[in-house]
This record gives structure tokens, sequence and C-alpha cells, in this order.
């Protein structure tokens, strides 16, 4: 297979545009599945339901948008790395946002021994990059260089923006089914003839958040892969990122317990093993950089 | 009355364009001027930390004399130098006479140990990728500008507007940066 190069700044632009269709389809979702909903009950419920369901969406997406970078620093318990301190990090990333064009992110490093690094914030402006005290101890130059580079990638992708307003769509899918199941418990006994409405709800109810989890988890793999092509750009060095995920493959720290689960699939490989979904394997992964 | 509003819509259409292709040119070109001052900026930050590295040298090997005056005029030469050509190939004899510079330092425990020696050979290797990446990014800024000149309909409003492909720096890509291929 030949790697096609992929300008980033198409990538951006194709991320902004899922994005807003992927807003689209959350809207459109949602009032087909209100409507849907407003079948199994009183037209009143319907607008109850959508009120409260649009106004947590909503101060959801915000707050997680505009604090994405604060949340995800302060859920490790990373600290600001101190110029003095980590000059070979301060360089790298230096020299990458001379190969990308981007601003200089804040780095941070995370007291942690197991090898992982992770990037937010909601555009390049107020990017942030932060990587394990492990990794920064475990990788020579042009490994830990590669790593960087990959969470520039998502930065420059635009992937922190449209991953949280999938996990967005995911998040609110799942409350208004779990809202749909649970009212069912306060049906009114007399619904005669609304049997098969409330038979689609309940399976859609069901089936939904499923469906939409399978696609948020395949849109992430989608997204490490782009990202290590777009390392590779900024680069021109695949073997860095190459020899980087073979000693993370090798290494035997165990998980960190202070990772939540929620913050996984940001990281540049899962820190929990065996829970593999958020992440594509690390040999293919390393597959597709050999080929490059 | 139809025709009136076809024509109306048209119109907008056209200027729209007209102002998107302007601000996409000049975006594009402000990159690469952009990108190219950052390669001057580099190449002025490693100029500036030779003297600081040769006083170092000096203090720990003063009898190699032949190599320090080597890289004291690979320096000059570099800081000396008018275009940017005449600059990128001053730094790559700047980085040979540092190479033969760190070898000799090999033979030297003392300085091999020093302290700053150290920190200021990393910044000078960390300033060299910079360079480099500062020239990949100004070659692949003409790369989108020159696209943008040569492929249609961008081909329009280059005509348009007087904008024309521009041409890449021309001097042999740093090795380092090449991978080695196999298959």
């Amino acid at each position: 297979m030949e790697y096609k190069r992929v300008d980033f700044r198409d990538e951006i632009s194709s991320n902004k545009w899922k994005s807003f269709f992927l807003m689209f389809v959350v809207f459109i979702v949602l009032i087909i599945f209100g409507y849907a909903i407003s079948f199994a009950f009183e037209p009143g419920y319907f607008f109850i339901i959508m009120i409260f369901a649009i106004i947590f969406s909503i101060s959801y997406i915000l707050i997680s948008y505009y604090n994405s970078a604060k949340i995800a620093i302060a859920s490790v318990g990373a600290k600001r790395a101190s110029r003095s301190e980590h000059k070979e990090y301060y360089r790298l990333v230096e020299g990458l946002t001379i190969a990308s064009g981007l601003p200089m992110p804040e780095l941070y490093v995370m007291p942690s021994k197991q090898i992982n690094a992770f990037a937010s914030g909601r555009d390049p402006q107020h990017a942030v990059v932060c990587v394990t005290a492990g990794a920064l101890e475990k990788f020579d130059r042009r490994e830990l260089e590669g790593v960087l580079a990959h969470e520039l990638s998502h930065v420059a992708n635009y992937d922190v923006r449209y991953m949280t307003l999938v996990a967005v769509m995911v998040g609110m899918v799942a409350i208004i089914s779990e809202i749909f199941l649970r009212s069912l418990w306060f049906r009114n006994r007399d619904d005669k003839g609304k049997g098969v409405y409330i038979l689609i709800g309940v399976v859609l109810a069901i089936l939904a958040p499923i469906v939409v989890k399978l696609v948020q988890l395949s849109i992430s793999r989608k997204r490490e892969y782009a990202s290590d092509a777009t390392a590779v750009k900024f680069t021109r060095y695949p073997d860095g990122l190459i020899n980087a995920l073979k000693k993370i493959k090798n290494d035997l720290v165990k998980p960190e317990k202070q990772v939540s689960k929620a913050v996984a699939p940001m990281f540049f490989a899962n820190p929990f093993k065996g829970l593999t979904s958020t992440h594509p394997p690390i040999e293919e992964r390393i597959k597709k950089l050999e080929r490059m | 009355m139809l025709w009136l509003w076809i024509l109306i819509g048209l119109l907008v259409v056209v200027i729209f364009a007209l102002v998107v292709y302007f601000n996409r040119f000049n975006v594009l070109g402000n990159r690469i001027d952009n990108s190219l001052s950052q390669i001057n900026v580099q190449l002025k930050r490693r100029a500036d930390l030779i003297p600081n590295l040769l006083k170092t040298v000096k203090g720990f090997a003063k009898h190699e004399k032949e190599v320090i005056k080597e890289v004291t005029d690979a320096r000059k030469a570099l800081v000396g130098a008018k275009d940017l050509e005449k600059k990128v190939k001053a730094d790559k004899n700047l980085e040979g006479a540092l190479g033969r510079l760190f070898a000799i330092a090999e033979g030297y425990p003392d300085l091999k140990a020093n302290q700053n020696f150290l920190e200021l050979q990393r910044e000078l290797s960390a300033t060299e990728d910079k360079v480099a990446y500062a020239r990949q990014y100004y070659n692949d800024s003409i790369l989108s500008y020159n696209n943008l000149c040569k492929t249609f309909p961008g081909i329009m409003f280059a005509r348009i507007y007087g904008k024309q492909a521009r041409e890449y720096l021309k001097i042999a890509e740093v090795e380092k940066k090449v991978p080695e291929v196999s298959f």
C-alpha cells in the first residue's frame, strides 16, 4: 500500500466539516427520538423531556468544550513542565511547532511511571500537551519527538473538538434512552394501542447507545491512524514513532489507578491493557508506519 | 423578474469566490514569507550559540587551534552571508566543522563531562533540527501555494490577481531526516 500524503490543512477542514455534520446529525436524531417518544406518551411529555435534555446537553457541550484542556490536566494530576527542568521536551516541541506551523502549546508532565502522552484543548491556540514522567525518562530523543508529533497532530487536526462532539452525542443519546426507559415505569395504564410505538421506542432506546458507542470507537481508532500519518508528515522520520510504539508494547509498568476510563481515548497508547477498543492495536499502527 | 434574481445570485457567487480566493492567496503567500523568516531566525540563533561554545572549548582544549578556527570561520561565513541560499550553504559548512569539533571533544574527558558544553551541544543539534523543520515547512507552504495557483479553479483567480507559482529553496535536503527504506 502506498502512503498518500495528506496535508494536515485539508484534514482540518474535513474535520471542521465533519464536526458540523455531526452536530446536525445529533439534532436530527434528537428530533426523531423525541417524536417517537411523543407517540408513546402524551405530547406534553415530549416537550418536557426535550427541554430538559437540550438544556442539559448544551451546557454539557459548552462546559466540556471550553474546559477540555483544564479538565484533562486536572483529572490526571499533571503539573506544568518547567522550562529549566525539561529543556529537551521544550526544544522538541518547539521544533515541531516550526515543522507544523502551530502555536506553542502549554506543556505538562504527569507523574506516572507508565509511558504515555496526550493532547487536549479546543483549538491550536488553547492546546496542551502532556507526557508521563516515564515517557520522558525511557524514550530517546527521536522516539519522544515521534510521540510529541503524534500529539501535536491531534491538535492540528482539531481532533479534540471533534471527539468532544462525538462524546457529547454518545452521552446525549444514552441520556435520552435512559430517560425513556425509566419513564416507562410512570406510564398511564390506559394507553391502549400505543404498544407498538412503545416497543419500537424500547428497541431504539436499547440499540441506539450501543450503535453510537461503536461509531465513536471506530472514529477514535481512525483518528489515531490519521495522527500517526500526520506525525510522520511533521518529522519525516517514521522510525522515531515506530520505536516509541515498540517500547510501549514491551513496557511492563502496571496501569495507573488514577487514570479514569473516561479519559482513555485521548492518550497516545491505551492506558488500560485489555481494553483496546479506543486505540488500534499497536502492531497494526507499527505495520502502517513501516509502509510509509 | 426571475432572470434578474438569477443574475443577482450569480453576481453574489462570483464576488464571494473572488473574496475567498483573494484571501486564500494572501494567507498562503504570508505563510511562505513567515516560514522564510523562521529559517533566518533559527540560523541566527545557531550562529549566536557558537561563541559560547568556543569559549567553553577553549577552557579545556586550548591547543586545538585548527578546528576552533575552522568553526569560527564557518560562523563568520554564516553571519556574513547575504541571501538565504548562501546562508543555508554556510550553515552546512558550520555543521561539518562542529561535527569535527565534537569528535575532537571526545578526547577530552573533562570537556565531555562539562555541563555547559553538553547543554550547548544539545542546543545546537536542536537548532539544526529547527532549521530543517523550518525549511520543510517553507517548502510545504510553497507546495500549497503552487497547488492553488496551478489547479482549477485557482488558476483563473491566479490570472486575475496576477499571482504566479513560487520557486522552491534550491538546496539538497538534510540527510538526517531521510529514513532508511526497507521493503
